[in-house]
């Protein structure tokens, strides 16, 4: 399944003008995190980025699910091995935030982590949550996408960027891949929850 | 009273939580999936509070503040923002509008417990509660439904219980009979014509008596908007067509607050009975689960030594009943009651196809258990004699 970004945010850039090496996350196979370097109109360094997600990860997973989760180190070896080799559909949650910048972020579930993280969340156990079906496990995952993205964003409203955010969305599938479309820089972060692995795939739109 | 709290959120994973949240409170929550909805819910059915999300669709927090505030009849009512918006600005936009508090998601539970508490009365369910019923008292039960055949039903699968269940037709009769009787439950049929349910629902949650009587809807599974509707409004619970009778009578007693325990457990003299009826499913033996420790525990505080398993009316062996069995044997072993089992020939066969009760024995009668039982009660005395 392959997604372009962009219509979630109101302002899609024209096609083909993608970044060079704005390649999308496909988490199939959990490709390479791409760093690129920041264009001068955002103004937002990528460690202000690193250190705002990074909070809100940890923040909405120990105070909702209470559930330690940590920032996995750059340099650590990718793919995980746990989720290479992994069959397993992906439960992705997106949010956008818009006003003075403009960006989307999508969280990565592999979807028995997903009803892991919905059980807790609930207090909920497996069958209570298998019970629940597709409906119970995406509307949790839509709910901590919107508090991490908003914990995220709201770092940048205080931060003098103001920006609102967008009602939560799900994507479900194998082997998905979001591409990004025009003017816009990608940062894909991995987080370790007791072994099991969260992607925060970050797209901010630069100037139209 | 009750503490009556609207949760406005489009994500009912969140108002699934604050329901969560506030259960061990004498607390009736209602809930609405936008801001238009809302504030129907809230004119409808003035609440104490009001838990404003922001971001929704249809008609956004921002909204529904303003559009609150500026209506005479619900300016008072209090309201507490529980959003991911958080930025500074936006919080002093919002507090100029008219709120008590502000919390930014992600939350403690004790955090919006604390700060609901300094606007409302937040009473513990062990004050306020009643005093639990018996399972023998003569409760009144009444089943409002339009279709004769439900009703009878109903009645049906009931009559071993020492429920009085009154069958009527219309909202009048409904009305009628709650103005003579007080009912400790009421079914309601949720497609009674002129929307009969939802208007009885408001007269008996605004009389004095009936504000906390337990109202369930009964509708089919397919209409699931009218089922949303009436969850929101407020319903205890929605019973879906066809019914199941064993999880209604489980759930009708669960919120009757009643003790069902004597329907499974019984002391007979030394020896604890656990009696499993023939009609069951996950709710009864839920039900009897939930009795299970404490039942177990206050047997061997009063003496008992042994625990018999009466399995003679059971017709065959579901999966859940093999679960229920292997945890009751785990239970007596780890407190040190003896156990037995007693069962007929078709149970006695399954048990013997399934690993963890191969090796089980099995008595055929309650009398043969108990000698075997003081048989085996005896040898372990003279082991330890010697």
């Amino acid at each position: 399944m392959e997604s372009d970004v962009g219509a979630a945010t109101g302002r899609q850039q024209p096609r083909g003008k993608a970044r060079s090496g704005n390649k999308g996350v496909n988490l199939g196979r959990f490709a390479p995190i791409v760093h690129h370097p920041m264009p001068a109109t955002l103004e937002i360094s990528e460690s202000l980025i690193r250190e705002n997600i990074s909070h809100a990860v940890i923040n909405v997973f120990e105070t909702m699910l209470r559930c330690p989760i940590s920032l996995c180190d750059p340099m650590e070896s990718w793919p995980p091995p746990s989720t290479s080799a992994s069959a397993e559909p992906q439960i992705v949650g997106a949010v956008g935030f818009l006003g003075d910048v403009n960006g989307l972020i999508y969280l990565y579930f592999q979807s028995s982590f997903a009803a892991n993280c919905t059980g807790k969340m609930l207090g909920l156990d497996k069958r209570e949550v298998e019970a629940g079906g597709a409906t119970v496990v995406n509307d949790a995952i839509g709910e901590i996408t919107n508090m991490i993205v908003g914990n995220f964003k709201n770092c940048l409203c205080d931060a003098g960027l103001p920006c609102k955010l967008t009602v939560p969305s799900i994507l479900r599938g194998m082997d998905l891949k979001i591409n990004a479309t025009g003017h816009s820089i990608r940062y894909s972060f991995l987080f370790d929850a007791e072994g099991q692995h969260l992607v925060a795939d970050i797209i901010m739109k630069g100037d139209q | 009273m009750r503490t009556k709290i609207l949760t406005v959120d489009d994500s009912k994973t969140v108002r699934m939580i604050v329901r969560k949240v506030f259960k061990p409170y004498d607390c009736e929550i209602l809930e609405a999936g936008d801001g238009a909805e809302g504030l129907t819910v809230a004119a409808g059915s003035p609440p104490d509070l009001i838990l404003l999300d922001v971001t929704m669709p249809v008609m956004d927090g921002v909204e529904m503040l303003t559009k609150l505030k500026a209506d005479p009849r619900l300016k008072a009512i209090p309201v507490l923002m529980l959003t991911a918006e958080g930025g500074r600005d936006h919080v002093l936009k919002i507090a100029k509008i008219g709120i008590r508090d502000y919390i930014i998601k992600p939350f403690k539970d004790e955090v919006l417990i604390e700060k609901a508490k300094r606007i409302v009365e937040l009473k513990p369910f062990a004050e306020s509660a009643p005093k639990a019923h018996s399972s023998l008292d003569p409760l009144e039960i009444l089943v409002v439904e339009d279709k004769p055949a439900i009703v009878q039903l109903i009645q049906d699968g009931l009559k071993h219980t020492s429920w009085k269940i009154h069958g009527v037709s219309t909202l009048s009769a409904a009305t009628e009979f709650c103005s003579g009787v007080k009912p400790d439950l009421v079914l309601v049929s949720l497609l009674l014509p002129g929307e009969a349910a939802f208007n009885l629902f408001r007269t008996l949650r605004a009389g004095a008596e009936t504000k906390q009587t337990p109202i369930l809807g009964l509708i089919v599974r397919t209409e699931t908007a009218v089922r949303e509707t009436a969850l929101k409004m407020g319903f205890t619970d929605i019973v879906t067509k066809p019914i199941d009778m064993a999880a209604l009578e489980a759930r009708m007693a669960k919120l009757m607050n009643l003790d069902m325990s004597s329907r499974y457990f019984e002391a007979q003299k030394d020896v604890l009975v656990i009696k499993l009826p023939e009609v069951r499913g996950s709710a009864v033996l839920a039900e009897a689960g939930n009795y299970m420790k404490g039942k177990l525990a206050e047997s061997v505080d009063n003496g008992i030594g042994k625990a018999i398993v009466d399995l003679q009316h059971v017709k065959s062996l579901e999966m859940e009943l093999l679960q229920f069995l292997v945890h009751t044997r785990q239970a007596c072993v780890d407190l040190g009651l003896l156990i037995a089992f007693v069962g007929n020939a078709v149970i006695i066969s399954e048990c013997k196809g399934f690993e963890d009760t191969r090796s089980w024995s099995f008595y055929e009668s309650m009398d043969d258990a108990k000698s075997g039982l003081n048989k085996t009660t005896q040898d372990s005395r003279q082991v330890a004699a010697v």
